[in-house]
């Protein structure tokens, strides 16, 4: 399987990737700094630091969703429209293999760029807040110890909820469907509501991502029997 | 006898249609098979089944003895192929497409690479993506991924589309060595079939999904009507002389100054005396066999039917 997802990075080209994630982390971080200032009532924007890292481990997991479903569309739905795949089929190796050492390449490479990016947004903020003080205070070892568990869980779950734009995808292997459902189910994860979303506990992310990754193997549960055109 | 791929009325339907229907065919170990028929027989879906792409609706395959599952996939280590048109990643050279499938096809022999790209006169392109070859080129390519792991089936689905004279001359000569030299067994298709006809052993004809005919090429010589084609400025004059002098009822004229006769009964001199005691002038006489061609319009009935 190591082999498999080996070949697989040296088929895509991932410059454009690390590149991508790259200027995304330094937008997130800037969007970051502005929060503060767009609050004119006179509450601060975060409540404190849990709240604030929260809301960035927040943009970073939207952003890197999507950027998942480009992954997908890449790596997967554009080999069936470039019928690489057919070749790919004729090869001695299960298909379900094949396809698989591809899901876990997205996802580790998703769950990797959502941990870096987050911490950089993390320790940007708290590096600016030093100079600018949005939030009062130090903060507390073990608030930061607690939020980052939390979000380590967070982006495990949502590396996993990341996949299920594939199986929207691949029923007519489109791209656009593919981009569009990762974008949907990013509003849906992060739309908030009287302070609670859908990742505020713990329990609920978890489930989603492995409801993720169950998803994203129904979309090619049959490809043994299904016929290639 | 040992067949490498048997098919057993296989049909596959698309949306209630049938693309191919009732498809039984026989590959004999080592032999050259061509596939024919016109555009949109069957043949591509035919050759996908047999790679396990597409799945037949009903019927049996049975590749190297062994019944073709949707899972089967050790097979493949046996098969180059080419559907279609050959496929790669475009953005990646020659060597490196190679390369891959070398690693997928769990085949390691560095000099492999060289040695197809070599085969197929295709060197000199280090440093050039894949993307921007002529299809003549990608061709040559997809045939070299083909044989470089030295499979014991080829199946290839129109190789000859976009080579050039000289690339479709270098393509027969290796279909025959790959055949002679490496014992592989080929199935191929094409609807240029004067190039079929030149190499292959046995060839199969399909036409709107129904398997029509397979038979040898010895068989199919055999049975190929003979006649004895006149080249004359005075056709009428002479098919009347024919008729009339020499009793010759099974001949037809073709335009203004072929006439074809498919008796036996005369040889060339005898007619080229009554026909010069006529009077008749006569550019050429000759004795022919109707190619393949002819053979093939004839089984689809897609041509002119003979007298």
């Amino acid at each position: 399987m190591l082999r498999l997802i080996q070949l697989e990075m040296k088929k895509q080209k991932l410059g454009w990737y690390v590149r991508g994630a790259c200027i995304a982390t330094v937008i997130i971080a800037f969007f970051m700094w502005l929060m503060p200032y767009t609050e004119d009532s006179g509450d601060p924007a975060f409540a404190g630091y849990a709240e604030a890292l929260s809301a960035a481990g927040l943009f970073v997991r939207a952003v890197f969703i999507v950027f998942a479903s480009v992954l997908l569309s890449r790596f997967i739905i554009d080999e069936y429209r470039n019928k690489t795949m057919n070749v790919m089929f004729t090869y001695p190796v299960q298909r379900k293999r094949l396809i698989m050492a591809k899901m876990l390449l997205i996802l580790s490479l998703t769950f990797v760029s959502m941990i870096i990016a987050t911490l950089i947004v993390c320790l940007v903020f708290l590096a600016v807040n030093i100079r600018f003080h949005f939030i009062p205070g130090t903060p507390e070892g073990s608030v930061l110890l607690h939020t980052g568990i939390r979000l380590f869980v967070q982006t495990l779950s949502a590396a996993g909820v990341s996949l299920i734009p594939l199986y929207f995808g691949m029923r007519k292997k489109s791209v656009a469907t593919t981009i569009v459902s990762a974008v949907i189910i990013m509003a849906l994860l992060s739309s908030n509501n009287q302070g609670f979303t859908l990742s505020t506990s713990v329990a609920i992310p978890l489930i989603l991502g492995i409801l993720g990754f169950l998803v994203a193997y129904l979309s090619f549960r049959n490809v043994d029997k299904t016929d290639i055109l | 006898m040992s067949y490498i791929v048997s098919t057993r009325h296989v049909s596959k339907e698309y949306k209630g249609r049938e693309v191919v229907s009732d498809v039984s065919m026989n590959i004999e170990r080592g032999q050259i098979y061509g596939l024919l028929g016109p555009n949109g027989a069957g043949k591509t879906t035919l050759m996908k089944m047999l790679l396990n792409l597409v799945k037949p609706t009903s019927g049996e395959i049975e590749m190297f003895g062994e019944k073709l599952m949707p899972g089967s996939v050790e097979l493949f280590k046996r098969i180059g192929s080419i559907i279609e048109y050959p496929i790669f990643y475009e953005k990646m050279t020659a060597v490196e497409n190679l390369e891959l499938h070398c690693e997928y096809m769990g085949f390691y022999n560095k000099h492999a690479i060289q040695e197809a790209l070599e085969r197929v006169n295709l060197t000199s392109v280090d440093g050039k993506a894949v993307g921007e070859f002529s299809l003549g080129m990608k061709q040559r390519l997809g045939m070299a991924r083909a044989i470089m792991t030295k499979p014991e089936l080829l199946i290839l689905d129109e190789p000859i589309n976009g080579l050039d004279p000289v690339g479709i001359k270098e393509f027969r000569n290796l279909l025959r060595i790959l055949s002679k030299e490496y014992r592989m067994t080929l199935l191929v298709s094409s609807h240029l079939l004067g190039e079929i006809e030149q190499v292959a052993d046995t060839i199969g004809i399909l036409q709107g999904g129904k398997f029509i005919r397979e038979m040898s090429m010895q068989d199919m010589r055999s049975e190929q009507t003979e006649y004895i084609e006149i080249v004359t400025p005075h056709c009428k004059e002479a098919a009347f002389v024919l008729e009339n002098q020499l009793g010759v009822s099974n001949f037809k004229i073709i335009g203004d100054s072929i006439i074809r006769i498919y008796e036996s009964r005369w040889t060339q001199q005898e007619l080229t005396k009554t026909l010069v005691l006529h009077d008749i002038g006569i550019e050429s006489l000759n004795h022919k066999h109707t190619s393949l061609e002819d053979y093939f319009m004839q089984q689809i009935g897609g041509g002119e039917k003979h007298a």
